[in-house]
């Protein structure tokens, strides 16, 4: 009861405030520089100036509270003792440097920035351009992006019933093992298979991705003018010619786009490691690190301090990617 | 280890058919051999329009069996308690916590939680005398104490934590049948139990079913195996000294526990699937192996909660029988037990948060639970002719003959090592890394977060 009240509170007061908040400004603001008597051309210029940063101020104080304060805060945590009460310097930052799991994870959140984005992109253009001339290209393209709408954990739950390993001579009810058997081979016990299993993982989230890439992509491909490929080909270029010297450079903006979208995402990857090994058999990476220091270990300090890391990696491709799409939206 | 969240959901699963809601009242007050007094004095508390929110690791069975027993108090008070589990516990209390918005009680599955959450200031002392009850009214009450008492905020020790429901872990698991078949008998020491597994080899079967899987928890049933093979190898002190880190992980005495359990595990002709299997087979998943036809394998070492991931219409004592997993005769250590329990702690104090606290001390709150299913207490005022379950009942004369009654040390250690480290450490043991290896990558981490 208590909280439906102030549930609902918050949301009138919320609404009702906004609005009143952009009244009561600026009736202020009028008050204050009124654009009539003598110095009306001053006051109408100064009030104008104002006013914009008047109406951005809620917005600015709110990102402020929630982006700038955490990331100062978590920059304090850093620097501070489990539980956030005493101030420690670089330990936590000279511990990860000597931690074994964090160079781990290290390696392993490279190769997944490698591998995922590359794969995706690459089958997302692959079913774009295959699938755009084609009658039944559609029905094709949603079933390459029906996984987009599987959360990574339930598409890790699939997952493990393909790399599902009983042992030999067991009945396999994993789909991977099961063709293996079937072919002769012996089974294996995909995802603790020390550095391989990494990429066992890794297929997971290139299965999500490609549709994302295709969709994109192939809206793109559909942007190239006609006259462009028509010219190509009166000049005899052959069909992959005029694939890759034709259609990908004119698209490459997107796939840069695309390519580190799904860079930013992979970055933070963490469910599926997290339900599929838990960071077991070497396949830890930088996100789950910290969910674990954070929640099991309940150490603040050191959690921040992944988060730090993992922030500092991902800003970079950030400001890239945003530069990037202003110039494709231009 | 930390799932206790199975714990004893175990019988219920056989159950015929008790607890079936928390609406009304499981036992009629005042019949049966019940000690209905702590029932009757508690109407006399009036606690109409108060709700006190209490927070566990149950779900399933186990909540409607907690809801039951919650039941009597709201029965009785007119309180309204709201019971919530959840797989995530661990890290969802913690969040709650650090939100300003705890429940009024938490229910911890591991004692090193509670003291990472005290230690934090979030909990409240429970009021004074309750260590003196304890040490009246619990069996072996000083360990209890001492397992229930935490440093606070400022440094000083309190106590916190209540220990309401208890879980052998020293079990293994067995179809009597294939064992009649096949003219095993039940081993009395781990010499026998040892020859028992080489014998079955022989005969060209698999004795044992091991399965670490368990998700984010990768790796918790190998911290008992060799939790137990350190009390079965070295006396109790030295447990104590292992799991306090007084002895260093990669200790020699730790190391040849650790491979005690490598025995079993490592060894190809031991397990079902072969080492391979061990790792990525889930817990809830081994078992099965006992019941298949031809058997996969012939014992199963697990808590006294598995049976609730036997297959449906399994019956205790018939289809499925456990024996304790024996000590070794030549080592005079005894019959040391291993085992675990949930602590009740004040996340949010209020008047009613009291009343209910001192309601689970009361012989009732252990009593309703015992009849019904799955429930051991090392309380003594309780009338023991509630058992119904005969189950229980040879569990609890497990509890009752052993010499040595020791705590899961992997829920004691801090919750880096003992949900992290000692679990990867294990995985990688099983994997094939040599177990200083192991031991000495447990230490790191344990020496970083000193």
């Amino acid at each position: 009861m208590e909280q439906l009240f102030w549930a609902t509170f918050t949301m009138v007061a919320g609404v009702f405030g906004c609005v009143a908040y952009f009244f009561f400004s600026n009736m202020l603001l009028d008050r204050a520089l009124p654009p009539r008597g003598p110095n009306a051309g001053r006051n109408i210029n100064r009030a104008n100036a104002l006013r914009p940063w008047l109406f951005l101020f809620p917005a600015i104080f709110v990102l402020g509270a929630y982006l700038i304060f955490p990331v100062v805060n978590s920059v304090w945590l850093s620097l501070n003792n489990p539980s956030g009460t005493r101030f420690v310097g670089a330990e936590n930052w000279s511990w990860l440097i000597g931690d074994g799991k964090f160079w781990e994870s290290m390696r392993n959140n490279a190769l997944w920035l490698i591998v995922v984005p590359a794969l995706s992109t690459f089958f997302g253009l692959l079913a774009a351009a295959l699938t755009d001339r084609i009658r039944w290209g559609n029905l094709a393209k949603s079933l390459i992006f029906m996984p987009m709408a599987i959360s990574f954990i339930g598409a890790s739950v699939i997952w493990k019933f393909i790399y599902d390993y009983r042992g030999e001579g067991q009945e396999q009810i994993g789909l991977l093992n099961a063709v293996i058997v079937a072919m002769g081979g012996t089974p294996q016990a995909w995802i603790t298979i020390p550095f391989w299993n990494n990429f066992f993982l890794m297929a997971i989230l290139i299965w999500i991705q490609t549709g994302f890439a295709m969709v994109i992509l192939s809206a793109a491909l559909r942007g190239i003018p006609e006259e462009t490929v028509e010219a190509a080909i009166l000049d005899g270029a052959s069909p992959l010619q005029v694939f890759w010297k034709i259609k990908v450079p004119q698209i490459w903006g997107t796939i840069a786009v695309v390519w580190t979208t799904i860079t930013i995402l992979v970055l933070k990857v963490f469910d599926i490691v997290l339900a599929m090994t838990n960071g077991q058999w070497g396949s830890q990476v930088l996100a789950n690190l910290m969910f674990d220091w954070m929640f099991r270990g309940a150490d603040f300090g050191r959690a921040s301090t992944i988060a730090l890391v993992i922030m500092l990696l991902v800003t970079p491709i950030m400001v890239w990617n945003i530069r990037n799409a202003h110039r494709e939206a231009r | 280890m930390k799932h206790m969240l199975f714990a004893s959901a175990a019988a219920l699963a056989l159950s015929a058919g008790a607890a079936s809601a928390s609406s009304h009242l499981v036992f009629a007050p005042g019949e049966g051999a019940f000690t209905w007094q702590g029932f009757e004095d508690l109407k006399s508390t009036d606690l109409k329009g108060e709700t006190i929110s209490v927070f566990g690791p149950w779900l399933g069975p186990d909540q409607k069996l907690v809801e039951s027993v919650l039941a009597y108090f709201e029965e009785a008070t007119g309180a309204d308690v709201q019971y919530s589990g959840s797989d995530s516990f661990e890290q969802q209390i913690l969040i709650d916590a650090e939100a300003g918005s705890p429940p009024n009680i938490a229910i911890f599955p591991q004692p090193g939680l509670a003291s990472d959450l005290a230690a934090k200031g979030y909990l409240t002392p429970l009021p004074e005398g309750t260590g003196d009850w304890l040490r009246e009214n619990y069996a072996a009450g000083q360990s209890w104490v001492d397992l229930g008492t935490f440093k606070g905020p400022d440094g000083n020790e309190n106590l916190y934590g209540f220990f309401y429901k208890v879980d052998v872990k020293s079990l293994v698991w067995y179809v009597p049948e294939n064992f009649e078949d096949a003219g095993y008998e039940v081993p009395e020491t781990m010499e026998e139990l040892k020859a028992l597994t080489d014998q079955i080899v022989a005969d060209g079967e698999t004795p044992w079913c091991i399965g670490l899987g368990s998700g984010g928890a990768t790796g918790w049933p190998a911290t008992d195996w060799v939790e137990d093979m350190m009390l079965r190898t070295q006396p109790p002190e030295v447990y104590d000294q292992w799991v306090k880190n007084e002895i260093k992980f990669d200790d020699p005495r730790v190391v040849a526990a650790i491979e005690e359990f490598g025995q079993f595990a490592r060894n190809d002709d031991y397990v079902a699937g072969g080492t391979a299997a061990v790792a990525s087979t889930d817990f809830r998943d081994s078992p099965k192996g006992l019941f298949a036809s031809p058997p996969q394998c012939y014992m199963h070492r697990m808590a006294s909660f598995i049976p609730a991931f036997f297959p449906e219409g399994t019956v205790i004592g018939q289809d499925a029988d456990f024996f304790y997993f024996p000590a070794y005769e030549g080592k005079d250590l005894g019959k040391p037990v291993l085992g675990a329990g949930t602590v009740f702690a004040v996340t949010k104090d209020s008047e009613a948060t009291q009343a209910l606290m001192k309601f689970l001390q009361t012989p009732i709150a252990h009593e309703l639970w015992m009849a019904q299913k799955g429930f051991l207490t090392p309380h003594t005022g309780v009338n023991t002719e509630v058992f119904t379950d005969p189950t229980v009942r040879k569990m609890n004369e497990i509890l009752l003959n052993a010499d040595t009654f020791r705590f899961d040390g992997s829920d004691l250690m801090p919750g880096a090592i003992g949900a992290g480290a000692f679990w990867t450490g294990m995985v990688d043991y099983v994997g094939g890394k040599s177990a200083e290896d192991v031991g000495r990558a447990i230490q790191e981490t344990w020496d970083s977060v000193k």
